[in-house]
């Protein structure tokens, strides 16, 4: 997006940014629904869970609880353990949103804050965009559309659906790291690095020494300790 | 539809929501940008997006064949050289998917033949 783009801030302009989001979530999910089908939930279950929960990480990991037979408690505090890390999406989001940003339907867009929005909305914002509540909501539903379809989609297909097909297949796993990379292009500056070159490497100690959830949540907060260290000159925090 | 899994959808889903919506209703803008509150938050930002990237690469690096290494580093390549072109996050992410796509393709189709 340049900046002349960033002037629309409307609920299509959201749906419009949400396609590279909408393109990797469509093969995931739809992997979710054929694991879920696979472990014995029927169709409605699977997209329930897409509708109810909404969040990629937590939906497999209940998949292996649920697969497992673990004990009901123990399952919901394993889950919701694993949003946590949503806590600081939105004080982040409205940190840049300008002064007295729009709330009145954060109720409804704020359902829609997963990794993927969070990170999109903040490169948006980075690159000039204006916060409005119409565009968090098109980017909200785009996503969230694109993932209770592509699990209805897989829940349907079953088994194998992708399996005559490895390199589409690839090319679309390989969507969201795609996206992460240029959106993190998009608001790179000089005074980031430290904060980067801490977030990045707690992630990949805590990964190998524990798991990807410890990781993500010891890689986010240990960048978020970097911003209070000493600045170095000449650079702008852009996100 | 099974009314254990439905509560254990409607238990975590409401959590989800939670940590997603009440976080917003903070008043944060009239923060010194000097304080430590501040730039804390400042430094979230780059720091979710960095680990994010992170921990999706890292499994694609880890599976580590000759086709997954050369396809990661062909995907990766062509994010950066598209954005640094364009300046578009859409194109660049769409680019990047198509080069490791293309790449696993090839290598499928060298080892066919």
């Amino acid at each position: 997006m340049t900046r002349a783009g960033a002037a629309g801030g409307g609920f299509a302009a959201g749906l419009a940014q949400s396609l590279p989001i909408v393109m990797g979530y469509l093969p995931i999910a739809f992997a979710f629904g054929i694991a879920a089908r696979g472990i014995g939930l029927s169709g409605s279950e699977a997209v329930a869970l897409s509708v109810i929960i909404y969040s990629g990480g937590a939906q497999f990991v209940a998949l292996a609880l649920i697969g497992s037979g673990a004990p009901f408690l123990v399952s919901a505090l394993t889950l919701i353990g694993m949003g946590l890390r949503h806590l600081l999406y939105g004080p982040t989001l409205m940190r840049h949103a300008g002064p007295a940003p729009g709330r009145r339907l954060a109720w409804a867009w704020a359902w829609g804050l997963t990794d993927e929005v969070f990170a999109t909305a903040l490169g948006a914002l980075a690159r000039g965009r204006k916060f409005t509540e119409p565009y968090m909501l098109g980017l909200g539903v785009g996503a969230y559309g694109a993932w209770v379809a592509g699990t209805a989609a897989g829940a349907l297909a079953g088994d194998g659906a992708l399996a005559g097909y490895p390199a589409i297949e690839a090319g679309l796993g390989f969507m969201l790291t795609a996206l992460f990379l240029a959106l993190l292009l998009s608001i790179l500056s000089r005074a980031q690095l430290p904060v980067l070159a801490v977030a990045s490497a707690a992630t990949v100690a805590v990964t190998l020494l524990w798991s990807g959830t410890a990781g993500i949540l010891a890689g986010m907060l240990a960048g978020a300790a970097a911003g209070l260290l000493p600045r170095v000159r000449g650079g702008g925090n852009a996100a | 539809m099974r009314p254990e899994i439905i509560a254990l959808a409607f238990a975590v889903g409401a959590c989800n929501w939670a940590f997603r919506y009440f976080p917003t209703r903070a008043r944060l803008h009239e923060l010194s940008p000097r304080s430590r509150l501040a730039r804390l938050l400042a430094a979230t930002g780059p720091a979710a997006i960095g680990t994010l990237f992170v921990a999706s690469a890292l499994p694609l690096a880890r599976a580590a064949t000759d086709a997954a290494s050369l396809a990661l580093i062909a995907g990766v390549g062509a994010v950066i050289a598209v954005f640094a072109l364009g300046r578009s996050v859409v194109g660049a992410t769409l680019a990047g998917a198509v080069a490791y796509g293309l790449v696993i393709w090839v290598e499928g189709w060298l080892v066919g033949a």
